[in-house]
């Protein structure tokens, strides 16, 4: 649904670009694990399959439509069928609740939303259907009413997750989600991220925990230094990859 | 002549409750309305400055701060001016009025309001922008989000804006004038006094107990607007 075609992206210093030549896909549900070293491009490739700048060389198609050459209102109706999931606490200092429905309300008119702001004060809060799922799914249902700041780093990287589920997307873009949690909060994210795949959509994550990548992913794709090194089914990848420098890093011989 | 402090008995002139409240209530009023319209002002300002990028940003940044640090009595020079009846606004006629007050307290308050809730706009971390947008928010939703982000500092702001424009007296002299009327029963009632030009009167005057009292109403004043400020940012926190 979500493919990259050739696309390289610098951020306009004289480094270079930091993606490039970059192909892929994410596949309706698949678990596509994008592993590589830190800094070696995996955030700035998952931005720009989330559309956040257009890339400066290559293509990023949705449905097979250039979603560059969209209108500005289309386009943003394309980066709707698209959640992701940042690696840095990224919740709103509002309710969880608020943060877990943020999604559907924006996808809301500015009157819908201040009709459901004003039935919120009278009524009390409620929940979304899809909203309560997608906590029911990171299994924080029971905490939609806590303040968002006082949730623990593991806590609020799952009401993340439940933010970009709500919205029921295709396409799940997910950047080293785990990277700072404990094993408890990883197992979760991990179950509902199985749990995603099951219900067809497709996932794009990032990590460079190759256990993590081994246990959820379909298939891999090696980025080192901007570029696919290697990719395939993730066990075959893991098993006898075909690249120096892929095994290398596999093997946690590859230190940056 | 040695001046002779004398705290008790309290002796508070012929001042009155109805002239204390009608001191209050212009105080409030002008301080209140000026306020009001330099938030209005100066956060569309601070969303003007901290969304969009064109050049000469930091020289409108460094201007919106200097502005915090102007001295009242040349702004109050300055709307003179402009009110006076050969300035350019004369023929509005609202040099000596409380309008005049608010047009003064307006100006020492915008740059305040704008340029701390300017900063609380862009220290709101690039995360949580990003989060909002890639949540499927238009551009419009993502200032939104980080407004509501910023709504401690715009609340800080405003508060400090209030306590610039209430505490103010040399600008307030000059335009308001400082003028209590009598009314036919032989009540003094305030037009332009204000709490702090009529603490200058009355120090002037030696009377330095009634001074005291206005003192201490002005304080207690600013402190309830503040608490009430509190108030509202600690429960905004949920």
């Amino acid at each position: 649904m979500l493919d990259a075609e050739g696309v390289s992206y610098g951020y306009g210093n004289s480094n270079g670009p930091v993606v490039r030549d970059v192909s892929l896909s994410a596949t309706e549900g698949e678990v596509l694990g994008l592993i590589g070293p830190s800094g070696t491009g995996k955030t700035t490739l998952l931005r720009l399959l989330a559309l956040f700048d257009p890339p400066d060389d290559g293509t990023v198609r949705v449905d097979g439509t250039d979603a560059w050459s969209l209108s500005k209102e289309q386009r943003t109706r394309t980066r709707r069928r698209i959640g992701m999931v940042f690696q840095d606490r990224s919740l709103f200092s509002t309710s969880v609740a608020h943060n877990a429905g943020y999604g559907l309300a924006v996808r809301r008119s500015w009157t819908e939303r201040a009709t459901d702001w004003l039935a919120g004060l009278v009524g009390g809060p409620s929940l979304a259907a899809p909203v309560e799922d997608a906590l029911e799914t990171v299994g924080l249902a029971e905490m939609a009413d806590r303040s968002a700041r006082s949730l623990s780093a593991g806590e609020a990287q799952r009401v993340a997750f439940a933010r970009a589920l709500a919205t029921e997307p295709d396409v799940l873009l997910l950047d080293e989600p785990t990277s700072n949690l404990d094993p408890r909060n990883t197992a979760v994210i991990e179950e509902a991220v199985a749990a995603a795949r099951d219900r067809g959509i497709g996932v794009v994550i990032a990590t460079h925990d190759m256990q993590q990548a081994e246990r959820i992913a379909d298939n891999v794709a090696v980025l080192l230094d901007g570029t696919v090194i290697e990719r395939g089914p993730a066990d075959v990848v893991f098993e006898s990859p075909s690249d120096e420098r892929a095994q290398a890093f596999i093997d946690g011989e590859l230190v940056y | 002549m040695p001046f002779v402090f004398t705290p008790i008995p309290l002796q508070l002139s012929d001042f009155s409750v109805e002239y204390l409240v009608s001191i209050v209530i212009v105080t409030l009023q002008v301080s209140l309305t000026a306020v009001a319209l330099a938030t209005v002002a100066g956060v569309a300002l601070a969303v003007v400055v901290g969304f969009t990028e064109f050049p000469g940003k930091r020289l409108v940044e460094s201007i919106i701060n200097t502005g915090m640090g102007f001295p009242s009595v040349v702004v109050g020079l300055v709307v003179l001016i402009m009110l006076s009846n050969s300035g350019p606004l004369g023929d509005l006629q609202l040099l000596f009025t409380p309008e005049a007050m608010i047009v003064s307290q307006f100006i020492l308050a915008l740059p305040v309001v704008a340029s701390v809730s300017l900063s609380a706009i862009e220290s709101v971390d690039d995360s949580l922008a990003d989060a909002a947008f890639a949540a499927g928010g238009t551009g419009r939703d993502v200032q939104v989000a980080v407004l509501r982000e910023a709504r401690y500092g715009i609340t800080t702001a405003i508060l400090a804006g209030f306590g610039r424009a209430i505490s103010e007296v040399g600008s307030v002299l000059i335009v308001g004038g400082n003028i209590a009327l009598n009314t036919p029963t032989g009540e003094r009632v305030s037009f332009t006094r204000t709490l702090t030009t009529a603490i200058t009167l009355e120090a002037r005057k030696g009377e330095i107990e009634t001074g005291i009292v206005l003192g201490v109403v002005l304080v207690a004043l600013a402190l309830s607007v503040n608490a009430l400020g509190n108030v509202l940012r600690e429960r905004g926190e949920h």
